[in-house]
């Protein structure tokens, strides 16, 4: 606290209490949260979906979202208190004093609109500069923001610009009135790895440059670790703990900050293949596809899927990682090249197959809330294929689903006859994986299946996968962007881009240099816990180069 | 001053005092700008223009005090779920609910309730109203009481089957075009296309004078007629559905095209399919009502309410209100059923707060 003075305080909230209205009472979401918050110092909330990051993040705005009030409390902003404050005081704030970046810029810009129009906005509204003005400052943030083509890039529609510009325009707009205070909610969390890092470099130096103070909210420890001076650590509405950011890292005083700490260290031994010619399971043999109409998705994507092991396929959003599994299971059959199960061809499209062949290959999807019906039961969504594939009924059909619900650790006894909307994020993800283990599958596609979730709740998962592979001889084919996933529970690893494998091996020299220059940047894009890692990394590559890797 | 004045202005001024004590200003607000009002209108128009405001809160609250018990009675009875769910439902739509449950039992038990037979000659045209004729006799001396009662059965009977046929082959259709995609898709959409493209109205006429006028002719042409428009809606809502995770999970276990639409895809659109039936629910009364009037509807002695209003048109320029009557059947009808379809609305769209 020793580098902020006390007379310096611009944001102070006390006993904050929000609540949010459910089932007709009202419920309890912040129970008495204290910040403060001194000019020029960044702020990192953490904490897992639902711990009330981003209603606290509002707050600081004297806002409250639809269905929440604030209960309790004081927010002083700069000697307004905000929780007393008329509509039309707060107004005058918003924008030009606090401004918020949300998480996904492409949802947020105006699609009908000029980039440069949104952002000259709010500095004509509050006549704080001429229109003319506004642009040439506009340019100028760009530019300071590396944006490529600063003089240019504004009169662009949000969709004719990449999500990592479009962020970065965004904290760019968050800038034009120059204000004392910017939210920030998220605003990696969509994003690739090697995009991240540009806008986290950037969004680091303007604030630096403005001095201005800010509240970072993210559930990533990495990245929070980059960006804040100090960390508050929230769980389900309460504040944990509150310390510097690098007192925060070496020396965390609860339970729960240790476990959050602790959460990246699930290993487990690699596997290499069987040497005894055991076919491979999935082999996909000079793959070539494209969609109706479009251009060439994938160009002669060939690897292996042996018997039990976990092959991870790693790459950007973009690289056809996602249309290779669609490939595999049929739904987008390729236009050159085959699919070998077990040394047999697959047909190429799924309507063709054998129900055999449709058992084996089995799919979980990234988003458990689109993957489950959720106007069927639990015991129907797992029950279905058992009955299926497999012919069972009436008690062996019901000791079937209850067998599963065991193997994915949820109690049979509570989740037999609930919907999937009463679910949690993790016990919906749980559910999709019994989904898929019904089938009685060898192989089974993991389309980026933690990628949604808390990382607590995704280490569960992954530990369940682990599991179920070592009892049950699974081949898994693991779909993600996420290194950290990867190094945790791959065995082998299959670097795309732009459609074309560019590197395979084994995890263990995958790891190790010397890599592919793509493989190279997948890797040191990746967050560490380090709170000087962003430095370095920009240091080894240089400033100018962070630009260019922008311009996708 | 007659004593009804003076009671009126006390008990209007008593109770907006009161609610203004007990701090419920909404009402307060209401009560009190009515009072306001009346002694407006008392000063233009006497005491009788009093009476009439008088009267017409009393219709309003006893609407309001039926809906609410109404309401009370089906929560009471109706199993804990969907007790539930009618907690949520406003007053309008328990209005609804209570006019169209009257309107069924008055179409299931018509012959019991009607005195008299539907084409029952019982006393000379244009009888007025007496003890035995609640609402006087029509242009051939039939009670039109009792073809009230009567038209609610017939009328209300052929949009319901009209509707529900227009809605079977509209939603299957719809289900499958989205489902299968392609050429079937193209072909369903091109014909729903060709059956829009014609003025329904003409459509219905040229069928009509085509195949004649009985019931079955009706009940079809009116459904080929709504059938488009189910079909466009339900292929939009279950497009939105076909593209979810769990329809491809399902697509790739091998599953048919009727368990997608079965077991995935209806219960997901279930919702606004339902609101869109009391909508058309509407759209078919009213043709129908129309092709009655036009005299290509249900045909004589058949009692109907659309014809009824033609029948005895010629009495609206003697002052007479009697084809007004089921005119107002009809409308309260279409009032009630969208108060309902409302309600199913707001549920659906999930606008739970605010």
């Amino acid at each position: 606290m020793s580098k902020f003075r006390k007379s310096d305080v611009l944001l102070d909230i006390k006993d904050l209490q929000i609540q949010g209205y459910s089932n007709e009472t009202w419920i309890d979401i912040i129970k008495g949260v204290d910040l403060t918050l001194h000019r020029g110092e960044v702020l990192g909330l953490i904490g897992e979906s639902g711990a009330g990051k981003s209603t606290i993040g509002a707050a600081a705005m004297g806002y409250a979202r639809d269905g929440t009030r604030i209960s309790g409390g004081t927010i002083e902003f700069d000697g307004i208190e905000l929780t007393t404050a008329t509509q039309s005081e707060k107004r005058a704030l918003r924008g030009s004093r606090i401004a918020y970046v949300a998480q996904s810029a492409a949802a947020s810009f105006n699609p009908a609109h000029k980039i440069i129009d949104q952002h000259t906005e709010a500095p004509v509204q509050y006549r704080l500069r001429k229109r003319l003005e506004a642009q040439e400052d506009a340019m100028e943030l760009y530019e300071r923001l590396r944006l490529p083509n600063p003089k240019e890039i504004g009169f662009r529609y949000p969709h004719q610009v990449s999500g990592g510009q479009l962020q970065r325009a965004m904290t760019a707009m968050a800038m034009s009135c120059r204000p004392d205070l910017i939210i920030f909610d998220e605003p990696t969390t969509a994003l690739d790895v090697t995009t991240q890092i540009e806008v986290l470099a950037a969004i680091r130096d303007i604030v630096d440059q403005f001095n201005t103070a800010a509240i970072y909210i993210t559930h990533d420890l990495a990245v929070v670790a980059q960006m804040a001076d100090t960390i508050k650590v929230l769980l389900r509405g309460e504040e944990v703990e509150q310390a510097s950011t690098e007192e925060m890292l070496e020396n965390p005083q609860e339970d729960y900050t240790k476990s959050l700490w602790a959460v990246r260290s699930f290993k487990r031994p690699q596997k290499s293949r069987p040497t005894d010619g055991t076919l491979p399971i999935i082999s996909v043999k000079n793959v070539d596809a494209a969609y109706p109409g479009g251009d060439k998705v994938l160009d002669d994507v060939s690897f292996d899927i042996y018997p039990g092991m976990t092959v991870a396929v790693v790459g950007e959003s973009g690289s056809g990682k996602s249309t290779v599994a669609r490939c595999i299971t049929g739904l987008l059959p390729p236009s050159a090249g085959e699919v070998l199960y077990n040394g047999d061809v697959l047909p190429p499209k799924y309507t063709s197959r054998t129900r055999d062949q449709l058992r084996q290959a089995q799919m979980i999807y990234q988003m458990a809330d689109t993957a489950l019906n959720p106007k069927v039961k639990i015991h129907e969504i797992i029950g279905r294929p058992a009955a299926f594939y497999s012919g069972l009924k009436g008690t062996a059909l019901k000791q079937r689903v209850d067998e599963l619900l065991d193997l994915i650790e949820l109690d049979p006894a509570l989740f037999y006859n609930r919907y999937p909307p009463e679910l949690s994020g993790g016990q919906k993800q749980r559910i999709g994986i019994a989904r898929a283990l019904a089938a009685e599958p060898d192989f089974i596609i993991c389309d980026e299946v933690t990628s949604a979730l808390d990382q607590l709740v995704a280490e569960g998962i992954l530990k369940l996968l682990d599991r179920l592979q070592k009892e049950l001889g699974l081949a898994y084919m693991f779909i993600t962007h996420d290194l950290a996933t990867v190094r945790s529970i791959a065995d082998e690893v299959v670097v795309m881009q732009y459609g074309k494998v560019v590197e395979q091996g084994p995890k263990d020299e995958m790891f190790k240099p010397p890599h592919h220059p793509y493989t190279d940047l997948l890797l040191s894009s990746v967050p560490e816990m380090d709170p000087n890692w962003l430095t370095t990394v920009l240091e080894e590559r240089g400033v100018d180069n962070i630009g260019e890797g922008a311009d996708v | 001053m007659s004593t009804f004045v003076i009671g009126f202005y006390t008990i209007l001024i008593a109770a907006s005092a009161g609610l203004a004590y007990f701090k419920q200003d909404r009402w307060f607000m209401m009560i009190f700008s009515l009072t306001l009002i009346s002694f407006i209108t008392g000063i233009i128009g006497g005491a009788q223009a009093l009476r009439s405001i008088a009267i017409f809160v009393a219709l309003l609250a006893a609407a309001a005090g039926v809906s609410y018990t109404f309401k009370e009675f089906l929560i009471r009875i109706a199993s804990p779920n969907v007790a539930k769910e009618l907690r949520t439902a406003p007053l309008t739509a328990a209005f609804g609910m209570f006019v169209i449950f009257t309107y069924a039992i008055a179409g299931i038990f018509a012959p019991i309730i009607a005195p008299f037979g539907e084409a029952e000659v019982i006393s000379s045209a244009f009888a007025p109203a007496d003890a035995n004729m609640l609402l006087g006799a029509d242009q051939l001396g039939r009670d039109i009481f009792s073809r009230i009662i009567f038209g609610a059965r017939n009328s209300v009977g052929i949009a319901l089957m009209a509707t529900m046929l227009a809605f079977i082959s509209g939603a299957l259709a719809g289900l499958l075009a989205a489902v299968k995609g392609g050429w079937f898709d193209q072909l369903m959409g091109r014909l729903a296309d060709v059956i829009m493209s014609i003025p329904s109205l003409i459509f219905s006429l040229l069928m009509l004078s085509i195949f004649g006028t009985n019931m079955t002719v009706i009940v079809i042409v009116v459904a080929i007629i709504y059938s488009p428009r189910v079909f466009r809606l339900t292929r939009a809502v279950a497009g939105n559905i076909v593209v979810m995770d769990y329809v491809e999970a399902a697509k790739l276990r091998g599953e048919g095209d009727w368990y997608l639409v079965r077991r995935e895809i209806l219960p997901n659109s279930t919702a606004p399919l339902v609101a869109e039936f009391g909508l058309e629910f509407c759209f078919v009364f009213l043709l129908i009502a129309g092709l009655s009037f036009l005299g290509l509807g249900i045909q004589p002695p058949t009692a109907d309410w659309g014809s009824m209003v033609r029948e005895n048109a010629t009495l609206i320029s003697f002052g007479d209100i009697t084809p007004l009557i089921p005119a107002a059947a009809i409308a309260l009808l279409t009032v009630a059923v969208n108060f309902v379809v409302d309600w199913m609305l707001f549920r659906s769209s999930g606008l739970k707060e605010q």
